[in-house]
C-alpha cells in the first residue's frame, strides 16, 4: 500500500503506553508544516497533497489519542480483522455496566458525578495497564480483544457522562 | 435520523421492561454488548414446565433501535416455545421496525440475546 502507519507518521515504535502530551505537540508541528494556507501558491497537485498528508495525519493522530481506537489499531495491524460491530458475550463484565449505567442514571448533582468520575477513571486505567502488558503477545491475544472492547463500553460511560455533566451544567 | 413510527411506539412505551431473578431455576438470562455503540441489553425469560416462554423482560441501554428490537423480541417470544424462540431472526425484527441498514446491527443484538438467554436456561436444565 506504501501508506506509513499511524505511529511511523508520528516517528514512534507501535507501542499501547503513548506520552500524549508528546504526541499532542508533535501533531501541532506536523500539522502545521502541512497546513492548506502553506499551500495557497502551490500547484494544484501539491495542494491536493498537502491536503491529503493532512487528512491522514489528522485520523492518525485521531486514533493514536484515544485509548481504545488505539488499542483496536494495535491489534488490527497484526493483519487480522477486527469488525466494528460485534456482539460480546462477557457477562460479568456486562452485568458491571449495566449496574453502572443504572447508578449514572440516579446521579444528580456533581459531587456524584465527581465521585462517579474518579471510579471510571480507575477502572479505564486498570484496562489500559492489563492491555499494555498483553498486547503484543500473540498466546494472550483473545484476553486482548477482550480487553480492548471492554475499553470500548468504557469510552461510551465517558461520553454518556459528559452528556450528564451538561445537562447539570444547564 | 427519522426513527419510524413503531420504533417510537417501542422506546416510548417499551414492553416487559424489568429484572428476572437470575438465579431462579426457569428463568433464562441472556446479557450482550454492541462495544462500538456501547449498548448493553440484558433479555430474560421464564420458562413452564411444558417448556413454553410464559414471560419475557428485558432492560437495554442504547439508542431507541436498540430498545425497540429487544422490547419487540420480548413481545414475539411469549408463548413460544425455545425452539420457536430461537428462530426469530434479526431480519424479522428489523423489517417489523423498518430498521435503516446503520441501525440492523441493533436487531442483529436482539437477536443475539435471544439466542443466549435460552442457551442459558438450557444449560441450566442440563438439556444441552
Amino acid at each position: 500500500m506504501g501508506t506509513p502507519c499511524h505511529f511511523a507518521l508520528f516517528e514512534l515504535q507501535p507501542s499501547f503506553n503513548l506520552d500524549l502530551d508528546q504526541l499532542a505537540t508533535r501533531y501541532r508541528e506536523l500539522a502545521r508544516g502541512v497546513h492548506p494556507d502553506r499551500f495557497a501558491d502551490a500547484s494544484e497537485r501539491e495542494q491536493r497533497l498537502a491536503l491529503e498528508q493532512s487528512a491522514s495525519l489528522n485520523e492518525a493522530y485521531q486514533t493514536l489519542k484515544n485509548p481504545p481506537k488505539r488499542a483496536r489499531y494495535l491489534l488490527a495491524m497484526g493483519g487480522r480483522e477486527l469488525p466494528l460491530e460485534v456482539t460480546v458475550h462477557d457477562p460479568e463484565f456486562l452485568l458491571q455496566q449495566m449496574e453502572l449505567r443504572e447508578e449514572l442514571e440516579d446521579l444528580s448533582d456533581m459531587d456524584g458525578v465527581a465521585a462517579f468520575k474518579r471510579r471510571l477513571k480507575l477502572a479505564q486505567d486498570e484496562l489500559n495497564q492489563s492491555f499494555a502488558a498483553c498486547w503484543d503477545d500473540a498466546a494472550q491475544r483473545d484476553q486482548a480483544e477482550r480487553l480492548m472492547r471492554r475499553m470500548q463500553f468504557l469510552d461510551k460511560l465517558t461520553y454518556e457522562v459528559r452528556q450528564l455533566e451538561e445537562r447539570l451544567d444547564d | 435520523m427519522a426513527y419510524s413510527e413503531k420504533v417510537i411506539d417501542h422506546y416510548e412505551n417499551p414492553r416487559n421492561v424489568g429484572k428476572m431473578d437470575a438465579e431462579d431455576p426457569d428463568v433464562g438470562t441472556g446479557m450482550v454488548g454492541a462495544p462500538a455503540c456501547g449498548d448493553v441489553m440484558r433479555l430474560q425469560i421464564k420458562v413452564n414446565e411444558q417448556g413454553i416462554i410464559e414471560d419475557a423482560k428485558f432492560k437495554t441501554y442504547g439508542c431507541g433501535s436498540a430498545i425497540a428490537s429487544s422490547s419487540l423480541a420480548t413481545e414475539w417470544m411469549k408463548g413460544k416455545t425455545l425452539d420457536e424462540a430461537e428462530t426469530i431472526k434479526n431480519t424479522q425484527l428489523a423489517e417489523e421496525l423498518a430498521l435503516p441498514p446503520v441501525k440492523i446491527h441493533c436487531s442483529v443484538l436482539a437477536e443475539d440475546a435471544i439466542k443466549a438467554a435460552v442457551r442459558d436456561y438450557k444449560q441450566k436444565k442440563g438439556l444441552i
